[in-house]
Parts: C-alpha cells; structure tokens; sequence
C-alpha cells in the first residue's frame, strides 16, 4: 500500500489521497510534478520526490511543520 | 460481472481476501459531466467489492448527492474513500484514491482495503510515536501514474 495511506490509517491527523497524475494534469501541473510517485504535503508545503522510505517522508513532514 | 479482471487476478484477490477481518467501506464518488474514467472506476470498484462479504460497495454522484461529497471532502471525481468499520462503527480514515485505481494503484487499492480492514499499519513503533505526537493536521497528496 502507498507509504501515506499507512500514515493516514495510523492517525487521525492525515489524510491521504493517491492522484492518478495523467487524469489530473492541472494539479499535477500546479505541483510541478515531473516525476513519479511525487508526494505534496500540506498543499505545497513540502514536498517529497521519488519513493521514499518511511523514515523520510516522517523527516519531511517534520520539516515542513516546523 | 468479470470485465476488468481476468479470472486468474479474480482468484487471487479473493484468496487475499480471505484476510479480511473488519468490513470496509467503500464510497465511489462519480460525476455525470467530464469524468472519461468514471465509469469505469465504478464499475471496478462494484467487481472488487463483489469479491467479499466483508466490503461494503457505495456509489456515489456528487452532483445529485453533494452533500455527501462535501462530508468526504471530495472535489474531484473519479475518487475513492476506503472506510474503515470497527465493532459495526464507521471510520473515515482519510484515505483516498483520485482518479482510476488500474495499474499500479489497483494494489495499492487492494492493500488499502486489506489494512483497513485488519487495522494494520505495519509502521515502526518510532513513526507511530511521531504520528501519535501530530498537533495539527497533515495531508500528503501523492502523484502516480499507471505504470
């Protein structure tokens, strides 16, 4: 399963949502995303760009709450 | 019945199926107007939930229902919320699918449903300690394509 959607299951606090890029281009476009999977925290806030492990989105959410 | 999924697909998810502890939720939210792949997300999601007594399928048009639409916070359609129901209590755990879950994310869909369902996370003690500790909300948007 996508790394967020074990997060959002963990805690009430996320929310997550997996985006077919191509079906959406707009957004995709307003993200800047070029590569996937691309995953967007907090509506731009961070961002973190490739599959990363668990410890490093944790990282990146830590750095974009700060 | 058995337009996306060839038999031997249709086999082995009911075989991983036969994991499912809690009944899951799943709300398909579709609109009428400019929505090339709704249809068939629907209709994929209709044949997934017809694999187990223990998934619970619902349609959903968010023009004729919006109210419902605005509860789940969906503003954008094909998507997908996958519900979690513990001790017959219904919880949105806000996870979500936008736009058709083929390719690589029909497993994520499926692991989804398998996780929700048995409440398993399989995250480190460390990250829920971190999510545990969470003061304010944090949504992760992520970008995939089908393959």
């Amino acid at each position: 399963m996508v790394l967020a959607h074990r997060f959002a299951l963990a805690s009430q606090m996320v929310t997550s949502d997996a985006i077919e890029a191509t079906e959406f281009p707009e957004l995709a476009d307003k993200y800047r995303v070029s590569g996937v999977p691309h995953t967007v925290i907090n509506l731009g806030a961070g961002n973190l760009i490739g599959a990363a492990p668990e410890e490093m989105l944790v990282a990146e959410i830590q750095k974009t709450l700060k | 019945m058995g337009s996306f999924l060839d038999d031997n697909i249709t086999t082995q998810i009911k075989e991983v199926f036969t994991n499912l502890v809690n009944p899951v939720h799943i709300l398909v939210f579709t609109s009428k107007e400019n929505c090339e792949y709704c249809e068939d997300t629907r209709l994929l999601l209709e044949e997934v939930c017809g694999l187990s007594d223990e998934l619970h399928y619902q349609p959903v048009d968010i023009d004729t229902d919006a109210k419902l639409a605005k509860e789940y916070l969906i503003d954008r359609t094909p998507a997908v919320a996958v519900l979690g129901m513990v001790d017959d209590k219904q919880t949105d755990h806000g996870i979500r699918f936008s736009g058709i879950p083929a390719g690589h994310e029909f497993s994520a869909l499926i692991h989804s449903i398998i996780s929700v369902s048995r409440q398993e996370t399989g995250i480190s003690s460390q990250t829920q300690a971190f999510l545990d500790s969470l003061k304010s909300p944090v949504h992760l948007e992520i970008f995939t394509t089908p393959t």
